[in-house]
């Protein structure tokens, strides 16, 4: 090794299963996290026939496992593939030049979403696919985003403005950079030029342009290629440039040809850089190790390290882990180092141990968790067994040890020799399991269709199976065989039976009953199985879940009364929405009101939501289930909004016949009648006295009160005797209206035309409201003898109260006067008064 | 019991409560989360109902600090924006939702227009209705549709509210029950939270309905983050209807705190007040502010000038208002004695600055400086807004109605009252407080008989307007049926037996009473102090379940009669009762089943039967205190608050959390059966 601390180390985890392939001849998309490649020839090459090798014909995808193994083949017959990588859960997403994309799963099921028109029209040229979204470069060179594989609306970055398309470029998916938002880098000319959503940046780089563009896999650095080279290293906002490093010297001494192939990160701090035959790694520090190959190789980054593909094996490879360097690396003092001697002396019945023991005493908890985490860094279980052995000898000499640690291990790394074995083919490592989490892992498990496995270990480590046997039993539905025609309704009807009871039983004996069954439901919908579907749709219990489907299979009337039950109304919404739609309108009003009061909040809902929407659909509603009373609310409510005159009274009258149509509301058709006339009479109103600004639609009691503030006290007369008002009403009224506008002739006029049914009590108050002291003084006199002393208090008339008081020969009150008045003027006067009584 | 033991103890009681400021802090954390979601700087717009509850959560700083560059109101007409993004955040109704759509096709029309990327977030989840709707108007693939989950947002601590203003009218006037999923959603949050409610229990239809989903739908999600455990800090979620009690929202409020909601309105915490009750204080001494009642007529002539003044919100919260606390609840009889008694304090506690010798203890009067004038502007704050009651509350058609209201509470002479209304009406009362006043007629006599129904009618349409019909309608016709014919076969509300048995009405003839109320006591003694006599139905109810001796016995602080098992040997050092165990409305079976609805008694999943003595009396001893919580679906009045502030008091050992879907006064109710 160089004189540096870099120290690789290459493990070779499978040679491969497949015969002869040179990889150079295809291009090659891995998934991270040990997961499966995928194959497309490379229709730029010329290949060799007749090898004895069946090559992957031009319009084939293959996908194979890690180890080699062939996982699916399908074939593409569209146009030209642009791109194709890998989504978080692994399935292939696959982008033509016309911007349609498919997502394959690993059992050859896919779906289909376009980038939409405009990228159709001007083709996609190139594409980045990331986990969980792709960065699309089209003929217009623009850049255009999807965020999640739901099929998400393409969303435009900023125009990058450049004008040929980038040497290399990349994507830096969001969850990796600051603003949270996906940013992308392109070589132009000698710059980069970064995009992301809002803005594109030159960030002014004068050693361009670049052959190689990689980001880190925690996207915080960029490794670039220059054309001469030079590999340079530089954080991604190019504040901080890390390192560079003449690649050609390599070449040269690894004695190869042609160009660099792949620049590919090695965990977040080493490079390696590939060529035909040799791959280089390149560690922080500009030091270097080389490895040699037969033929061309595929470097798949990884977290924590790169796997290697190459025509005979699958290598991974690391910078020697930390705890595994410090236990392992010779003349180690550290206590992980020290311990695993120790237990190593001891297998050995060596006296030496215990004073190794000893030496360490201080430090052997951390000892023993080295030794833990060291195993977990291990890929043969020779060398777990013996760290963990070593951990479980140095934990018997502590007296407190949290024991979770070490059992957690032990289950992991079962977990993880049971599915880097060669049968399964995921070389995944520890650090990356943790990363993307157990479940994650059972998830792929169940992608490939390893059932059993998947459940072992969900229940090894205590998961929840639903999910495995979700897929187990959609499995299930699709491989059993579906019933011909010809067997008969009754064969079909008892297979349904049996494969039903098969997965409920399954489900209730695994899944606690946990399982959603809609999915598996639609599955045998989709897969033309009605029967099976509604049997296992009984099962369900999720009403959200249900709905759907059942609207699917036309159950409307079923699907609606689940929807009710749930009691979430947007289903219901759902459900009646999508049945206005597709039903006739008089169907669709015969669910509803056959519903009776079960489906009342159905019936309800739809009448929200038309009253805003669609008055035409809830005219019919009504008028179909000879709903008078609400037709007449809803002409009402209609006549409220109107200004024009004549069209109110026309939305009125028809309010007066429906209620006229039903005995129980005789009253309010008279009522209504009474409307009309009111109505008419204020557009005469109107007509008469244009000026006197608007009539229509006030209250009888605005329309009396404008009528006497507007001189024309004759016709509120008339309106008096014509709609019955009372008196008392119609007298606080006038008060009212020739109190505001100050006419206290009329109103002295009025107050006299006869006895008061009202008392004159109001006219003081009203008065000494609108702040006519003096006119409500002359009213009190009118009033009931025992409140005239108050009211002449409140009047501000002091003296006249204590007039009062002396006609009433009220001493105590006067007294009370005295007290309460506001000052001594009136004191006096009061005492005058108080004497005189006496 | 001297002053200051009280305070150390209520101080103690709200060190019990259960935190609520989590949820304040789940709000606003998703509400970061949405704006984060839109990359760069945008323009927010609000519907107008939403952004009184967001101010509650967020202030303007916080949107400013994620990218918020404009707001704008939700209004129909064309909406500019100078940012590329425009987000929108709204209830998913249908106006709300067609507004959107207009202003999006505007600006895809016209050609000359900035393009724009729009996000639509509704609250508190995602509608299809909405994006059905969104698709018939042709805009749906223009925006980014997705949720903002804002649920039970704290207004106090012991207060938690969704602070939905339509739930009453949807649930009850268009039997729309969004609001009882939305609720189930909120309060499943709550269980989350806290734990599971280990006792679940419930008078109502729509009560009964929301505890069915809030049974099923824990079987529902598949989240394993669902703590299944029954909460060690809640012993029960008690949920009432309003349908169950619609009488208490139809009398008017006299608490301070319910005067002021229904006299000047209080809108998420805000009241409107005059800008100069706000300015700082300028006058060090506060003796001038401290007269408490002027001359009615003095005081009348400086309204309507006030009225012209400019008016500012200001927020009503005992966080930043220090006497809020000790006047909120007060009958508004005995505020201006409070206040007068606070300047008084006030005042010594200035003059201490002049026994003030040395400069250290100069030095801690400097120190309470802050608080002093911190008091010293709420009070006068307070002192403003009583100034403003009072004329409005010594009209001749408030105390008609008031009287009107307690007579027709104690059944007394009903032909007169309802005589009496129709007087109002020919006064020109509000057309609020007669509709309430003969809602309220209706509900304690069974019924008006039609004639005289059929003339207030009459005299309603002829004097608010004829198109005031659906409003009729709607009140007859709905679930509640407020306005019903004596003759009608409806279920009739058995007011007068229900006023009976949880003793309703409470008179307050005797003596030791009347020397009570002038001591200022007046509410130490029982529930009805709220409504002066009146004690509400919804909290007797509460009381049935939480508080059974209260029900029974006579006021607390009398004697120990009747309190039953729980107030055994307890209540003996500080006269306060120790709380007894839920044990559902064990005792009140009879007169719960007189009222309208279902009655629900869950017990939770787990123990299966409810053992008798969990909760407050086996955990801890003596000191543990639980929490219950009470749910009023379609929203509760201030005085309700008051009232179960009251009995929060009265108990040890329990506190109650208030938690409704909004605020709601009888002026509130009467105008949601007036829309359709």
């Amino acid at each position: 090794m160089p004189n540096s601390d870099l120290f690789g180390r290459k493990h070779t985890a499978y040679e491969m299963l497949w015969k002869y392939m040179d990889l150079s001849d295809y291009i090659i998309a891995a998934a991270r996290y040990g997961g499966p490649l995928a194959f497309m020839r490379d229709s730029s090459r010329l290949i060799v026939l007749g090898r004895g090798v069946p090559a992957i014909s031009k319009s084939e995808i293959r996908i194979y496992s890690s180890v080699g193994e062939g996982l699916l083949v399908f074939t593409w017959e569209h146009c030209k593939i642009i791109r194709f990588g890998w989504t978080h859960d692994e399935r292939l997403a696959v982008l033509n030049e016309e911007g349609v994309y498919r997502i394959y799963d690993l059992q050859g099921d896919y779906e289909q979403f376009s980038l939409g028109n405009d990228a159709g029209e001007m083709g996609i040229i190139d594409a980045r696919i990331h986990e969980h979204g792709l960065v699309a470069l089209t003929g217009g060179l623009t850049l255009l985003e999807v965020k999640g594989w739901e099929g998400g609306k393409p969303l435009a970055l900023a125009n990058p403005g450049i004008s040929e398309p980038p040497t290399a470029w990349t994507a830096i998916p969001p969850d990796q950079t600051i603003s949270r938002h996906v940013e992308v880098l392109l070589s132009s000319e000698a710059t980069i030029i970064s995009v992301d959503t809002l803005e594109s940046t030159d960030q002014r780089i004068s050693r361009g342009p670049f052959t190689h563009l990689t980001a880190s896999p925690n996207g915080k650095m960029l490794a670039l290629l220059t054309f001469s080279g030079v590999l340079w290293v530089v954080s991604t906002d190019f504040q901080q440039s890390r390192l560079e490093f003449d690649t050609n010297s390599q070449a040269v001494e690894g004695a190869v040809e042609g160009g660099v192939r792949q620049v590919e990160w090695c965990g977040n701090d080493a490079i390696l850089v590939t060529w035909d035959g040799l791959a280089v790694l390149v560690g922080p520090l500009g030091d270097c190790l080389r490895y040699f190959y037969p033929g061309s190789v595929h470097a798949v980054s990884e977290i924590d390290g790169v796997r290697i593909v190459s025509t005979g094996t699958c290598d991974f490879l690391e910078k020697v882990p930390a705890p595994i360097f410090s236990i392992f690396k010779p003349g180690s003092t550290s206590p992980g180092a020290v311990l695993y001697d120790a237990c190593d002396l001891y297998e050995r019945r060596s006296p030496k141990s215990d004073e190794h023991i000893r030496s360490i005493r201080p430090e052997l908890a951390s000892a023993v968790d080295e030794c833990i985490d060291a195993a977990s860094r291990e890929w043969d279980p020779y060398w777990q067994r013996r760290l963990l052995n070593a951990a479980k000898f140095g934990r018997s000499f502590l007296d407190l040890y949290n024991p979770v640690d070490f059992v957690a291990m032990g289950q992991a790394l079962k977990v993880l020799n049971a599915v880097r074995f060669y049968t399964v083919g995921i070389p995944i490592t520890y650090i990356q399991y943790t990363h993307q989490s157990p479940s994650h892992l059972i998830s792929r498990l169940t992608a490939r269709a390893l059932h059993l496995l998947a459940l072992r270990v969900s229940t090894h480590l205590g998961l929840k199976p639903d999910a495995v046997l979700k897929h187990w039993a959609c499995a299930k539905i699709a491989r059993s065989k579906v019933p011909t025609a010809s067997s008969g309704a009754s064969a079909s009807e008892s297979g349904d039976n049996e494969i039903c009871k098969l997965i409920v039983e399954k489900f209730n004996s695994l899944g606690r009953g946990d399982v959603s069954y809609a999915d598996i439901a639609k599955r045998a919908w989709d897969v033309g199985r009605a029967g099976l579907a509604t049997q296992l749709l009984d099962h369900e219990s999720r009403a959200a879940d249900q709905v759907p489907l059942l609207l699917t299979m036309k159950e409307d009337k079923l699907a609606l009364t689940k929807a009710v039950d749930s009691g979430d109304t947007d289903l219901i919404y759902h459900v009646l929405l999508h049945l206005h739609k597709r039903l006739p309108l008089g169907n669709f009003f015969r669910l509803i009101e056959e519903g009776g009061p079960r489906l009342s909040l159905a019936s309800r809902l739809l009448q929200v939501y038309a009253r805003e929407q669609n008055r035409d659909m809830l005219r019919d509603f009504y008028y179909s289930d000879d709903r008078r009373l609400e037709s007449a609310i809803l002409a009402l409510d209609e006549a409220t909004g109107m200004t024009d005159g004549g069209a109110k009274v026309t939305s009125v009258k028809a309010a007066q016949k429906f209620l006229s149509e039903d005995k129980e509301h005789a009253f309010e058709a008279k009522m209504m009648d009474e409307s009309v006339r009111l109505l008419t009479f204020q557009q005469q109103l109107e007509k008469d006295a244009p000026t006197l600004g608007p009539f229509v639609g006030l209250s009888i009691n605005d329309t009396i009160k404008n009528c006497i503030v507007n001189g024309m006290s004759r016709k509120a007369d008339k309106i008096k005797s014509d709609w019955k008002v009372p008196d008392k009403r119609f007298w606080y009224l006038k008060l009212q209206a020739l109190t505001d506008m100050a006419d206290f002739e009329a109103l002295d006029v009025f107050a006299k035309s006869k006895r008061s049914p009202i008392g004159y009590e109001p006219f003081v108050r009203l008065l000494l409201e609108k702040g006519h002291q003096r006119e409500a003084i002359s009213y009190v006199a009118r009033c009931d003898a025992n409140r005239r002393i108050d009211l002449y208090v409140e009047c501000d008339d002091w003296r006249s109260a204590g007039k009062e008081c002396k006609e009433r020969n009220n001493k105590a009150r006067l007294e009370e006067l005295r007290r309460t008045c506001p000052n001594t003027l009136i004191v006096r006067e009061l005492d005058q008064i108080a004497a005189s009584m006496a | 019991m001297p002053a200051s033991t009280i305070t150390t103890t209520t101080h103690d009681d709200r060190a019990d409560m259960l935190d609520t400021s989590l949820l304040k802090e789940l709000a606003r954390r998703s509400l970061i989360d949405v704006l984060n979601s839109v990359n760069g700087p945008k323009t927010l717009v609000l519907d107008p109902s939403i952004a009184g509850p967001l101010g509650l959560v967020a202030e303007v700083s916080l949107l400013k600090d994620h990218g918020v560059d404009k707001m704008f109101w939700l209004e129909s007409g064309p909406l500019t924006a100078s940012t590329v993004n425009i987000v929108y955040l709204c209830r998913p109704l249908i106006k709300y939702v067609k507004i959107v759509a207009d202003q999006i096709k505007r600006h895809i029309q016209s050609p000359t227009s900035q393009r724009h990327t729009y996000t639509l977030f509704l609250v508190p989840r995602v509608s299809t209705l909405a994006t059905r709707i969104l698709e018939e108007e042709g805009v749906l693939g223009e925006l980014t549709v997705a949720a903002y989950n804002l649920q039970f947002i704290p207004l106090e601590e012991d207060v938690i509210s969704m602070e939905y203003e339509g739930a009453f009218k949807e649930i009850w006037v268009d039997g729309d029950e969004t609001a009882i999923y939305d609720s189930a959603q909120a309060l499943l949050t709550l269980q989350r939270v806290y734990g599971m409610f280990p006792r679940m229990v419930g008078q109502g239809d729509k009560a009964a309905r929301l505890i069915r989903l809030l049974k099923k739908v824990p079987s529902q999600t598949h989240t394993p983050q669902l703590s299944q455990t029954s909460s060690d800090k809640i012993d029960a979620l008690i949920v009432l209807d309003r349908q169950t009690d619609l009488l208490t929202p139809l009398l008017t409020q006299l608490t301070y705190e319910g005067l002021v909601d229904e006299m000047l309105g209080i809108k998420n915490t805000n009241v409107e007040v005059p800008a100069s009750l706000l300015a700082p204080p300028t006058n060090p001494d506060p003796g001038a502010t401290a007269s408490s009642s002027p001359s009615a007529g003095a005081s009348a002539t400086g309204l309507s000038k006030e009225v012209k003044e400019k008016k500012k919100k200001h927020p009503l919260t005992a966080g930043t208002d220090p006497l809020l606390r000790e006047l909120r609840d007060l009958n508004f009889a005995h505020v201006g004695r409070k206040l007068s008694k606070i300047a008084r304090r006030l005042e010594e506690d200035y003059k201490s600055r002049l026994k003030a010798k040395t400069v250290a203890q100069l030095k801690v009067f400097v120190g309470k400086l802050g608080g002093l004038q911190g008091e010293h502007q709420s009070l006068k704050l307070h002192t403003g807004l009583s100034e403003l009651l009072v004329p409005l509350t010594r009209t001749d058609i408030f105390n008609s109605s008031l009287e009107i209201q307690q007579n027709l509470l104690s059944s007394y002479d009903i032909p007169a009252q309802l005589s009496a209304i129709e007087d109002l009406i020919a006064q020109g009362a509000p057309q609020n407080t007669v509709m309430r006043l003969i809602c309220l007629a209706s509900l304690t006599s069974g019924g008006i008989k039609p004639k005289v129904l059929e003339n207030l009618k009459r005299e309603v349409l002829q004097s608010y307007g004829y198109d005031r019909l659906p409003l009729l309608l709607n009140l007859g016709s709905s679930p509640c049926s407020l306005f019903t014919p004596s003759n009608s076969p409806a279920l009739k509300f058995p007011y007068t037996q229900v006023r009976k048995q949880l003793r309703l009405v409470v008179e307050e003839s005797d003596p030791v009473a009347a020397a009570e109320v002038d001591a200022g006591r007046a509410e130490d003694r029982d529930l009805s102090y709220t409504y002066s006599g009146y004690a509400p139905l919804s909290c007797r109810l509460v009381q049935c379940v939480a508080q059974k001796g209260g029900v029974l016995a006579l006021p607390v602080g009398k004697s120990g009669v009747g309190n039953g098992d729980a107030g055994a040997g307890a209540g003996a050092e500080d006269g306060r009762v120790r709380a007894h165990p839920i044990m559902g409305w064990k005792g009140f079976e009879d007169v719960v089943g007189l009222l309208p609805g279902e009655t629900v008694d869950e017990v939770g999943d787990g123990d299966g039967e409810p053992s008798p003595i969990r909760g407050s009396l086996s955990l801890g001893g003596t000191h543990a205190t639980t929490t219950t919580v009470v749910f009023f679906l379609g929203g509760c009045t201030f005085s309700e608050i008051a009232g179960m502030r009251w009995m929060s008091r009265q108990t040890k050992g329990r506190r109650y959390l208030i938690a409704t879907t909004g605020m709601m006064n009888g002026n509130g109710m009467m105008d949601g059966f007036r829309g359709t």
